[in-house]
């Protein structure tokens, strides 16, 4: 069970850890904030309570920069 | 969950606040009749208004632009915008470019005017030298010193600016910490000032989260420039942010409270600690100064110092 994560022009594959996996989860993890960033489930705009299934792209935009 | 307010299935965002979903078209609707709403209440544009965008290429400002246009295009203003260029490599180049395309296609009046041209230095040239006081001071005051000016020259009438939810509840919270009761009685959603040189500021985008005008320029598909500022510092507004983010975590209508229980007492703030305005002229360059110099004057000159 993988995912594609974006963000900032990266790109990578990832395990999805757990079932009901979310991206609001995925967010934490990544030591991210949920204040900063907008989420995209393959192109859709989605909110963060979304849950990540096998194969999709999950893209993470951040919208609030410091300064 | 489905859209509260249509039923779509497709929700993008759920309204801490309030407990609302809401589809993509429901969000951009919601918020552009709130700065609808803002405008109004505050009574923020007058018809026959000429009003200058101070339009960065950042989402605030191009957001800002793009409700405020929906007022021009009814005929009840007219829109120009500024860019300012502080001149910083790697940096701002995108944001102009941004500011420019948003112009051509909304066929508005534009302006880029940069510090280099205005004042003969770059940021980055600033911040080579050893007696600088730091990057967002000087952007702070060249900026508002040329937008105001440009304001002027342009003949607009009013100026709006991108400030959000988030950004005036820092500005109150840092104020009040500081116990700077000269810049608590200057906040609001329009600036007015005495001083028939200033034009009056205003802030349509007051009412709306930060977070909100991200998504909505997403879901826009508007073209803006996201990107930190290299000199982005560790400062005390980041600081103060960081906690009000934090309470609003557990709170989601702390930023809303705040603003309200500002707008209640402001009058009482301004009867009591507002200064008498200083009618004096910077002898260099003619703009309104509290001092022989402008702000920005004696910053030039504190910098040719060594
Ligand atoms: S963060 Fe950068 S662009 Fe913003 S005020 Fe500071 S120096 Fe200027
Ligand atoms: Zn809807
Ligand atoms: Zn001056």
């Amino acid at each position: 069970m993988v995912f594609t994560l974006k963000y900032n022009n990266v790109s990578e594959s990832r395990e999805i850890p757990q079932e009901y996996y979310t991206i609001k989860d995925l967010i934490m993890d990544l030591g991210l904030s949920t204040q900063t960033v907008v989420s995209k489930q393959n192109d859709e705009l989605v909110i963060e309570d979304t849950v990540i299934n096998d194969g999709d792209e999950i893209k993470l935009i951040q919208i609030i920069y410091g300064g | 969950m489905d859209c509260t307010k249509c039923g779509n299935p497709n929700v993008i965002i759920k309204k801490e606040q309030s407990g609302q979903y809401l589809c993509k078209d429901c969000f951009i609707e919601s918020i552009e009749k709130k700065v609808i709403k803002t405008v109004r209440k505050e009574k923020l544009l007058d018809k026959g208004d000429k009003v200058l965008v101070a339009l960065s290429g950042g989402k605030d400002s191009v957001t800002t632009l793009e409700i405020l246009n929906s007022f021009r295009e009814l005929n009840i203003i007219d829109i120009c915008a500024v860019t300012v260029d502080e001149g910083i490599d790697n940096y701002r180049q995108d944001g102009v470019d941004i500011a420019i395309r948003h112009a051509e296609r909304l066929g508005i009046e534009h302006r880029v005017v940069s510090l280099k041209d205005t004042y003969g230095i770059t940021l980055d040239e600033i911040m080579q030298k050893p007696n600088h006081r730091g990057s967002c001071s000087y952007c702070g005051v060249f900026r508002r010193t040329i937008i105001n000016k440009a304001a002027r020259e342009m003949g607009a009438t009013k100026i709006a600016t991108g400030h959000n939810l988030d950004d005036e509840v820092q500005a109150i919270m840092m104020n009040y910490l500081e116990g700077n009761t000269d810049n608590l009685t200057k906040l609001g959603a329009k600036t007015e000032s005495e001083a028939e040189e200033f034009t009056v500021k205003i802030k349509p985008l007051r009412e709306i989260p930060e977070h909100e005008i991200g998504l909505y320029v997403v879901a826009k598909e508007l073209e803006v420039h996201f990107a930190g500022c290299p000199y982005a510092q560790q400062s005390f507004r980041g600081e103060v942010s960081d906690v009000i983010n934090k309470l609003n975590e557990a709170h989601p209508t702390i930023k809303y409270s705040t603003l309200r229980g500002y707008d209640k007492i402001k009058n009482a703030l301004k009867d009591d600690f507002k200064k008498d305005y200083s009618h004096g002229r910077c002898v260099k360059c003619g703009e309104p100064a509290a001092n022989k110099l402008c702000k920005a004057c004696s910053f030039i000159e504190e910098l040719k110092g060594d």
